[in-house]
């Protein structure tokens, strides 16, 4: 019982004496950690692992549960009226859509865009390229559940769902291109456009233009409870906040596949929990952003299959208000970004793994991804010419603007107070930084109404060319966020999509591109490459640039299989 | 004694309606609304399009229709539907509160069964090395962060153990098991931080009776150390302590918004932050009111307590 007497005198250890000795014990334990040594992989930002995975050459197993611990749960489940990768890292994999891109295991490389028949067999443009046939896949049945049963899926189904999509939601912008539809019979679909497009193909096979059930709709009046498709997968459960579980398909129409008996996602908000789950075996792949990241995790899972993403555009840039003054003048467009070292963002802000920045995916004009001297002059790091072409342009003294962006990742808060300290030494700029919550952010920024500089996105839904050079930069588009308005542009931007053959394609792509970066219409800004970290059973999981399998490359899990 | 609750619930009132005016204007003052998650970012409707939206949401009502109707709402018991998701919000809760409810049952449990003992044990033992032990367990429960301990310990638990809590949620009804170890770590480290302040106040109140005349009193009749401690002076101690304890289920409320994230609980915790970070007007609105109603009555039942605690008490 008690050693201590009422008035309080001890006969313990004194106050000093355990605080000293706690002390002691702290400074040994934090020298204990300082003295590790940094790892030379993370201090030199350099990534060992490979781009691509190729295909495993092992006939695939059937059978086994793959797991995933994902950062987004779709609000919910209508893709008419979202188009949040919450959705569409599973919507791909219960609904198909009429083309598609190559899946991993048929693809030559990360950077295949090339197309392949998903719903349609084949696919052909009239010469003028206004009328678009599709002859749909006989045979292919919805999924076994009410109110669909199993009944045939036909081209009245195509024309419903398309129809549907342009009269309400967010697709509604692209369906309305569409003039009229004709179904001359049950496997063939035609498209009137009502201008000319030969990426017509293309932006059906983007991950957001799945075919949906008539049924559903009329009865739900809505899509938000039940996504019942074509798809290899039929989804048993989606509790928000919990868990998504996809089931196998037994009657889909690509026999033998897909492999795995169940897809559950487990939606897990928190980056450190993500990880945790993969390294006790709760989950079987995760995304990671730096070379570090990987490092850490491969102590723990030596095992774990890496592969270095291959990110052959970025997303994010500094996007100015270019229909006012000063950023109307494209010497103070042209100073900032000769004032901002891009390079320094990739060595320090992505561990060396990241590429400077540029909106349209390279292999859309060029074999490889751009060298720093690609992007010409106005791109180099240059703080003297910077300056004195800002002078010229009117701000000797430099001025104060302001600049407001969401925290999308930790990284993005570093590169956005390194542009703000290079802008004010460089240039004696001043910016005032607000940091927003993403509902303000977004709603700000898409209103296009603000003033100064954003930390700007190019949405990462779609990956066809039209999607990232019309939609994005022409001056009519809704979507062309960066207030991009040349008249070079738009001509050339318009004039690629009535252009079928590919190789003119690839010159006037490189034509928009130069353009834009002599105008430094968007400032791209450095984005990391990041790694799909698996387990070492997972096969096929490969991620194809722009489509991680996680996300919008859900589609992909169709082809994976567990080697156990 | 009925008169006192009576008296309490009236006050309730105006308490619970200046909430409700606060809550319902904070949310119109932040900027955004769920318009903007609801488009997506395609940046592709028109103004039409939003304008109907707007109209079969009712946000195109003034704002004090838009308060009415929604207080009538809460008086009906019908809180309406989530704006993002469209689900009755009633559901949601039916889904959420359980989750928040048996984390902060079992948070307070553990948060208790390891404050009071070592609350006792560090005034009985003022100034040994046990009581340092407990004092510096108390105040790093102070000092840590719920978002940090919550982060290493997952992460510790899976590098040293590979193992952490299962994800997701399992009814207790469903699977007693795997429900337990999914709350278990989650609810210790919400505990920890309910115990420092209870281990705190516990040994002070403690240290404090310990040198009133009674206790000497007991000492000198010969009764046991037991007997005096905890039933002596442990109960006379108690009253600051739950009131303490009643000021922490706030705390506890809010550690929960952390815990149920870095955890993947579907809690209320959640659901409140996602409604506040996409602006769903009636879901933030209806969760604030029932935690404000919920504190409330607390808050009651705190002080009804102190009557049982001590005798000399009376409520009138």
């Amino acid at each position: 019982m008690p050693t201590q007497d009422p008035k309080g005198t001890y006969n313990g250890v004194s106050r000093r004496q355990f605080l000293r000795r706690a002390g002691g014990t702290a400074v040994g334990l934090g020298a204990l950690a300082l003295s590790r040594p940094i790892s030379k992989a993370a201090a030199q930002g350099a990534s060992p692992y490979t781009e691509w995975i190729p295909a495993n050459t092992k006939a695939p197993k059937r059978g086994g549960t793959l797991t995933r611990a994902s950062a987004w749960d779709p609000p919910m489940l209508d893709p008419r009226l979202t188009q949040s990768v919450g959705l569409y890292q599973f919507a791909g994999l219960t609904s198909n859509r009429l083309v598609r891109y190559a899946f991993p295991d048929e693809a030559s490389g990360a950077g295949d865009m090339s197309l392949k028949g998903d719903l349609a067999e084949s696919w052909s443009a009239s010469p003028d390229n206004r009328v678009w046939t599709f002859k749909l896949r006989q045979g292919v049945k919805w999924q076994n559940v009410a109110p669909l049963n199993g009944r045939e899926l036909t081209s009245a189904d195509i024309k419903y769902c398309f129809e549907a999509y342009a009269k309400e939601g967010v697709q509604t912008f692209n369906f309305k291109e569409i003039e009229g539809i004709e179904t001359p019979d049950k496997y063939t679909v035609r498209l009137h456009m009502q201008t000319p497009n030969v990426f017509v193909a293309h932006a059906l096979a983007e991950p957001i233009s799945i075919v949906f059930s008539r049924e559903v709709l009329e009865e739900d009046g809505d899509l938000k409870k039940r996504l019942i498709g074509t798809g290899p997968f039929v989804l048993k459960e989606h509790t928000r906040k919990v868990r998504a579980v996809l089931r196998r398909n037994p009657d889909y129409w690509d026999k033998g596949r897909p492999y795995l008996d169940e897809y559950i996602i487990l939606m897990t908000p928190d980056d450190a929990t993500r990880k945790a789950a993969f390294r006790a075996g709760q989950a079987d792949f995760v995304w990671m952003a730096s070379p570090s990241e990987v490092e850490a995790i491969r102590k723990t899972n030596p095992s774990a299959s890496v592969q270095a993403y291959h990110n052959s555009a970025v997303f994010f840039g500094l996007a100015m208000s270019q229909d006012k003054p000063p950023f109307n003048d494209v010497r103070v467009r042209r100073a900032l970004s000769m004032a901002i070292d891009r390079q320094k963002q990739v060595d320090t802000v992505f561990e060396g793994h990241g590429i400077l920045g540029w909106g349209v995916p390279y292999m859309y004009f060029q074999e490889k991804p751009l060298t720093a001297a690609q992007f010409g002059p106005w791109w180099q790091y240059k703080p003297a010419e910077a300056k004195k072409l800002l002078a010229e342009a009117g701000h000797p003294n430099g001025f104060s603007t302001t600049l407001f962006y969401y925290e999308y990742w930790p990284q993005m808060t570093s590169q956005v107070q390194l542009v703000q300290a290079e802008l004010k030494k460089n240039l004696n700029i001043d910016v005032k930084i607000t940091k927003l919550d993403y509902t303000t952010y977004y709603g700000r920024y898409v209103e296009s109404k603000w003033e100064g500089l954003c930390w700007g996105f190019q949405s990462g839904h779609a990956v066809g060319l039209d999607e990232r050079t019309y939609q994005y930069m022409h001056s009519k588009s809704t979507k062309n966020f960066f207030r991009v308005n040349d008249p070079q542009i738009d001509e050339l931007t318009t004039k690629l999509r009535q252009t079928p053959d590919p190789k003119e394609q690839r010159a006037i792509t490189k034509r928009i591109v130069d353009r834009e970066f002599d105008q430094v219409a968007r400032l791209w800004m450095p984005y990391d490459n990041g790694f799909i970290v698996a387990q070492p059973f997972v096969r096929n999981h490969a991620s194809i640039a722009l489509r991680r399998t996680d996300g919008y490359g859900s589609p992909h899990i169709a082809r994976v299989w567990l080697d156990k | 004694m009925y008169k006192y609750v009576l008296r309490r619930m009236f006050l309730a009132v105006p308490v619970l309606l200046l909430s409700s005016l606060i809550v319902f204007a904070l949310m119109r003052v932040m900027p955004g609304d769920a318009l903007t998650v609801l488009m997506g970012e395609s940046g592709n409707i028109g103004e039409k399009e939003l304008a109907k939206v707007r109209k079969d949401l009712r946000l195109d009502l003034p704002y004090y229709q838009q308060y009415g109707l929604w207080v009538w709402q809460m008086v009906s018991l019908r809180p309406g539907d989530s704006l993002l998701t469209g689900e009755p919000i009633a559901v949601s809760l039916r889904k959420a509160v359980p989750v928040t409810l048996e984390l902060a049952a079992l948070a307070m449990i553990l948060g208790l069964v390891i404050a009071i003992p070592i609350g006792v044990l560090s005034a009985t033992r003022q100034d040994t090395a046990s009581d340092y032990a407990g004092r510096v367990v108390a105040v790093s429960g102070l000092s840590f962060p719920d978002f940090w301990l919550g982060t290493l310990v997952i992460t510790f638990a899976a590098i040293w153990f590979h193992w952490i809590p299962p994800i997701g949620y399992t009814s207790f009804w469903d699977s007693p098991w795997k429900n337990l170890q999914q709350f278990l770590v989650p609810a210790a480290v919400l505990g920890f931080r309910l115990s420092a302040a209870t281990m705190r106040m516990t040994r002070s109140t403690v240290l404090e009776v310990l040198r009133e005349d009674y206790v000497r009193t007991a000492w000198a009749k010969g009764l046991g150390g037991r007997i005096v401690v905890y039933k002596h002076a442990l109960k006379n101690a108690l009253i600051p302590v739950v009131t303490v304890i009643g000021g922490q289920l706030g705390v506890l409320l809010a550690g929960a918004v952390v815990i149920e994230t870095i955890f993947a609980l579907p809690g209320m915790g959640r659901l409140t932050v996602e409604a506040i970070l996409y602006r769903d007007y009636p879901v933030v609105q209806t969760n604030v009111m029932l935690v404000a109603a919920t504190l409330v009555t607390l808050n009651l039942v705190v002080d009804l307590t102190y009557s049982w605690l001590d005798p000399r008490i009376r409520y009138s």
